[in-house]
């Protein structure tokens, strides 16, 4: 069987993302506009069998859809390698997702999410504490 | 009316803001032991720092992306976490220099230890990132900088033989009294003076800071056409004074009083006090500079909150690592080492971190998914490409030659 034989794979709809290009290291951006976090790496889960293509059952290949953006020990890991317990990934929900461009916008608050906590905890420990931290700059 | 004031004030800014105790520090010893042999390596280190602040500050621009995102983005965790831990480190240095430079032009001014000023001038400096507005610090240092023109008016009443000095500097060649080696590890000293990467972290967030759209793309690039070269003249000044009147009498330049030496005896104590004055706001402000660097690469490789358009609390870890940084460079400085030996070594280390800095900013400046329509021009391209491969060659060389001349001694 030649290469020009083998049917063509369909197109996919909608935009194409090579996720190493257009995901990984991007910032992250909540619904005003503040950054979150950057993305240092991703989980993928697979779409459930009876959803599949039928010719998924043959070639045995699975659709992975993006679960969850990761952060946090996922940047260790992505440095010195390795595998991370899943119970320390810090994960920002796919569903949060608002629009993939040059960076990631969420349609959520950055502070609701736990991936900020410690963005929170130096604040109220700390910065809250010295004078003026509360106000705009003069 | 009001636009002209702006342009004029973002030149007379970028002209002030351009100097830092490295420029006047490796600007004087150079001129002291090589007279103007080295004033080629200014001029190409100046174009380089215009086509590659430029080119940072429209990306930021265009895309609303500062440099270390892109750094992040492009090289990825690996290759950016190590551009972050070398750019973090050089960054640290240069903050310990100019505070210490602080400490040391107040010296000048009050006879007062230094040791007693660096505490006080490192409190000055967190309380005005703390407190003061981005665009009020950037012009105030800026303007109050310019007193450093001081140099060039001591270098007219100096009244040295011009033709000689332009003959030195259009026919450079190695000193008898100096190696080969030794003026090549200055060239490159001087090479990373002028093209401290900190520069396009602060430039690039900068844009970002003043919420620079397409349109106040015209501006940014009179301030840095304009201003940075005429900046970059004020370099050349120092090292014509230092070469009037250091090199003859064999003074080799180990301390800021040596520095301003020839401004004290061509312009009395009247031009002195100016150009301590300038001498201070250009530390200042460039302590300003490395500490929010500082804030920028790590906020922006990590994905935080940052920036002085928000409060503190709305940027608390971007807040924690200036207050850190800055409690780390005043320890450093506490332990007695010499401040001016520091901006020696960190305009050497600043030409290492170089390419790993420029390339990304290079290759986001191709991206139509960044700059649409604003993408890099082809002599642009050229241009930024003939830098790369200069600021890679000296950064490869700039450590054996340090080695191989004990640090330029």
């Amino acid at each position: 069987m030649t290469a020009s034989s083998l049917p063509r794979p369909p197109r996919p709809r909608g935009r194409v993302l090579d996720a190493r290009l257009h995901l990984l290291s991007r910032q992250v951006l909540d619904r005003h506009d503040v950054p979150v976090t950057t993305i240092d790496d991703l989980a993928f889960s697979p779409v459930p069998r009876e959803g599949a293509h039928d010719r998924e059952e043959v070639t045995g290949a699975r659709t992975y859809v993006v679960d969850a953006l990761l952060t946090g020990a996922a940047l260790v890991v992505r440095v010195f390698g390795g595998r991370a317990p899943t119970s320390v990934w810090e994960r920002v929900g796919w569903q949060h997702v608002s629009d993939v461009g040059t960076a990631i916008h969420l349609g959520v608050d950055g502070d609701e999410l736990d991936v900020t906590w410690t963005e929170r905890w130096v604040r109220d420990k700390i910065i809250r504490h010295i004078p003026g931290g509360r106000h705009d700059p003069e | 009316m009001n636009r002209l004031l702006g342009v004029a004030l973002g030149v007379l800014t970028a002209i002030g803001g351009f100097l830092d105790i490295g420029d006047l520090v490796t600007n004087a010893v150079v001129g002291s032991r090589f007279g103007l042999s080295l004033v080629w390596v200014v001029i190409v280190g100046i174009v380089g720092i215009c086509v590659f602040a430029q080119m940072s500050g429209r990306v930021a621009a265009v895309s609303g992306r500062a440099t270390f995102e892109i750094i992040r983005e492009r090289l990825g965790p690996r290759a950016g976490g190590a551009n972050l831990v070398a750019s973090f480190l050089i960054n640290l240095l240069t903050l310990t220099a100019e505070v210490g430079g602080i400490a040391l032009a107040l010296q000048l001014a009050s006879s007062v230890e230094p040791r007693l000023w660096m505490p006080l001038a490192a409190l000055a400096v967190w309380l005005v990132l703390w407190r003061v507005k981005f665009k009020i610090l950037e012009n105030v240092t800026g303007l109050v900088g310019l007193c450093l023109i001081g140099f060039g008016v001591a270098l007219f009443l100096l009244g040295p033989d011009w033709g000689e000095l332009l003959s030195a500097a259009t026919h450079p060649h190695v000193p008898t009294t100096e190696g080969h080696a030794v003026y090549w590890y200055y060239a490159i000293a001087l090479f990373g003076a002028a093209m401290t990467p900190y520069e396009v972290f602060f430039f690039s967030s900068g844009a970002v800071e003043e919420k620079w759209t397409v349109k106040d793309l015209g501006q940014s690039r009179i301030n840095v056409l304009v201003g940075f070269p005429l900046g970059g003249l004020l370099s050349i000044a120092i090292a014509a004074c230092a070469t009037v009147v250091l090199l003859p009498r064999h003074i080799e330049v180990a301390a800021l009083s040596q520095i301003v030496l020839p401004v004290a005896q061509a312009g009395g104590k009247l031009l002195l006090a100016v150009v301590i004055l300038g001498i201070v706001a250009a530390t200042f402000g460039a302590a300003l500079e490395t500490s929010l660097s500082s804030g920028y690469t790590l906020a922006q490789f990590f994905g935080w909150s940052w920036g002085k358009f928000r409060r503190p609390e709305r940027a608390s870890r971007f807040h924690l690592t200036m207050i850190v940084t800055l409690i780390i460079g005043l320890g450093i400085l506490m332990t007695g080492v010499d401040p001016v030996a520091v901006t020696e070594y960190s305009v050497v280390f600043s030409a290492v971190a170089l390419p790993l800095t420029y390339l990304p900013i290079l290759i986001v400046a191709n991206d139509p998914g960044y700059m649409g329509e604003h993408v890099n021009s082809r002599s642009m391209n050229v241009l930024g490409v003939v830098y790369l491969t200069v600021i890679l060659v000296a950064a490869l060389a700039a450590i054996p030659l340090m080695i191989v001349t004990g640090a330029g001694r």
